[in-house]
């Protein structure tokens, strides 16, 4: 394994979203198009995690989901694993794992039914399929629900089926959208331990998250994104300045943002 | 490996929901029950019935058939003409129910015949003939009965039975298939769960044929309940034999089921692109109930306009009614129903392409 070896690199990225009436009604704008994410260049390394820090509508989400391939970028691209997410999207997906509230888990079904199901879906073979479920659900205590289905789960065991669907494959980089939000301090507190565990199994992570504290546990390195630009990048300690609270508020007035 | 696990999620998730196989398979067994119970009440007689009955020769038979008209309840009269055609004109105008004919020494020799002539168009005069075969059959002696309609009621009857049939089957194929897809792809969508499906590596194409093929299979289940509940009671409910079903031959049967295998997956790839078009259910529904009426609409162009010609092979659900009504009637259409055919399968082709593009498109997957 190399160390600092660029696992991901964000060259440009662009996104604007075509706002229909309704919205322009609630957001009470005459703008037709929305800048979601204006040319974001970032680079994450194997082995650490990399947090990008923003308030609602900075372009956290829309970054996340043009990584993961879900939606194309209009400018720019970017390599995981050396895969370009607007040429080989497939590539990109086989050696992700996304994990957003957005996606979920069909209701019908059971924990263990759908980690075989999308075991499948990534082409993982039976035997180390097998494997890997019973050392995950031993990990996150799904075994003891594992038969129970998902509609029938709590929020805390339902996120947790959610995260080792999510790296039923073992994949190389894991993206995460808020990965604590709405969960007890429990669970938060599992998810947050297993994600310190991926970064020293060598696992590239990128989450997105408000929340200052999340950033300053796990994050190696650190991006500030304001209005869809990266206000700033670096070391956690680099960025922070020894009070990442102070910082980000500063640089969001500076970019004319009122608290 | 990836195609074969949508597949079997798809089967996994209806063959293990009693609801939904309760759903799909129900309106078969209650269209049975419902026109069988329709049948039977609208051919059920209201009262006793009195039999004029004209009598060419005579036999000790006729014992045997008044005493199982008056065990009914009913009465009969023998009486004599002496011109036969005269008899049976008396029946075709409705002044007397039916003419019996005997053959010469009937009572003294084995391997006599019997004729019964009679108007199936007249109920009181079907219900004769059935009591007088009835009859007959039991009276346990070497003789041969044969029995013939002076009207044409059991082919007019056909006539309705091949026109309706064909229109009721495309709309119950349209019910199965609705009721499946739109749950399985807007109601995914949705829910956000077709969503985590896309962010694995599998292919958008194998997505949407994961969908479709199982689905259509599904429905084809629901489809297949219906016709025969449908097939099977229409019968009674028109008065008519299920003897008749046995009218129809190998390639009428085969070219039926190939008609109906085709439209349904084709009305299922149609459901599944307005459905992955919807942001959910509700609209998806709204937008499939008007592609229902107009699939209805087809339908009844094709029941009520006769002779349509071989043009209609070129038009989906059109092509589907026209030929099945054409092999219902006992004509065997065999190009024009392999062409129909063909073209269902290519536009649902068409169909699965048109889904495989949406599910990679951006504003419609993930589109507020």
């Amino acid at each position: 394994m190399q160390e600092h070896e660029e696992i991901v690199r964000a060259e440009n990225l662009k996104k604007t979203f075509t706002l229909s009436k309704k919205q322009q009604r609630i957001e009470q704008t005459g703008e037709k198009r929305r800048v979601a994410v204006s040319g974001l260049s970032f680079s994450a390394y194997r082995g650490e995690i990399y947090g990008l820090l923003g308030p609602n509508g900075a372009g956290k989400t829309t970054t996340l989901r043009m990584l993961s391939t879900l939606i194309r970028p209009d400018a720019g691209d970017a390599f995981l694993c050396g895969h370009s997410i607007v040429k080989e999207p497939r590539r990109v997906r086989d050696v992700i794992g996304f994990m957003t509230s957005d996606l979920k888990l069909e209701g019908f079904f059971t924990p263990d039914y759908l980690f075989d199901f999308f075991g499948a879906m990534h082409g993982v073979e039976k035997a180390a399929l097998a494997t890997r479920k019973k050392e995950l659900f031993s990990r996150f205590g799904i075994d003891k629900f594992s038969e129970v289905r998902v509609k029938n789960l709590s929020t805390g065991m339902l996120q947790k089926v959610s995260l080792v669907v999510s790296i039923v494959h073992d994949p190389e980089i894991v993206i995460f959208d808020e990965p604590t939000n709405g969960l007890d301090v429990i669970t938060a507190k599992v998810v947050t331990d297993f994600l310190e565990e991926l970064r020293r199994m060598g696992k590239s992570i990128i989450l997105s998250t408000h929340i200052f504290s999340l950033v300053e546990k796990l994050c190696d390195r650190v991006g500030i994104l304001l209005n869809g630009r990266l206000a700033a990048e670096g070391s956690l300690e680099a960025v922070a300045k020894g009070d990442l609270e102070r910082t980000f508020f500063a640089l969001y007035e500076g970019e004319g943002g009122r608290v | 490996m990836k195609f074969l696990a949508l597949v079997k999620k798809e089967f996994h998730r209806f063959f293990h929901d009693p609801r939904l196989i309760t759903t799909m398979l129900l309106p078969g067994l209650v269209i049975f029950l419902l026109y069988s119970v329709l049948g039977e009440a609208l051919n059920t007689k209201a009262e006793a019935r009195h039999y004029d009955v004209y009598l060419v020769g005579d036999s000790a038979v006729t014992r045997v058939i008044a005493q199982a008209a008056t065990a009914g309840g009913d009465s009969v009269e023998w009486r004599r003409l002496g011109d036969e055609e005269e008899a049976m004109d008396a029946v075709r105008e409705g002044k007397a129910t039916a003419v019996i004919k005997f053959s010469e020494n009937f009572d003294a020799a084995e391997g006599g015949k019997v004729e019964i002539f009679y108007d199936a168009s007249n109920e009181v005069s079907a219900a004769f003939y059935s009591l007088a075969t009835a009859a007959l059959n039991a009276y346990g002696m070497r003789f041969t009965v044969a029995a013939q309609s002076l009207t044409s009621a059991e082919t007019i009857g056909m006539q309705v039975l091949c026109s309706i049939l064909p229109l009721l089957i495309v709309t119950f194929v349209f019910s199965a298939c609705m009721s499946v897809t739109l749950e399985s792809v807007a109601g995914e969508k949705e829910r956000g769960t077709l969503a985590t499906v896309l962010v694995t590596s599998v292919k958008r194409s194998h997505v949407a044929l994961g969908k479709i093929f199982p689905l259509a299979c599904i429905s084809m289940l629901g489809a297949l309940s219906s016709f025969l509940g449908t097939a099977l009671s229409m019968p009674k409910l028109m008065g008519l034999s299920l003897n008749m079903l046995g009218a129809y031959g190998f390639w009428n049967y085969f070219l039926i089921l190939l008609l109906i295998l085709s439209v349904v997956p084709l009305i299922v790839s149609l459901i599944a692109v307005v459905s992955a078009y919807s942001k959910s259910v509700k609209e998806a529904s709204a937008y499939t109930g008007m592609l229902m009426i107009l699939s209805l609409i087809l339908s009844l162009v094709a029941t009520f306009v006769p002779k349509m010609g071989n043009w209609t092979v070129a038009i989906p659900v059109l092509n589907t009614v026209v030929f099945m009504q054409e092999l219902l009637a006992g004509a065997l259409p065999v190009w024009q129903s392999l062409v129909s055919a063909g073209v269902n399968l290519v536009l649902t082709a068409a169909l699965v392409f048109v889904m495989t593009k949406m599910l990679s498109d951006e504003r419609i997957m993930f589109g507020k």
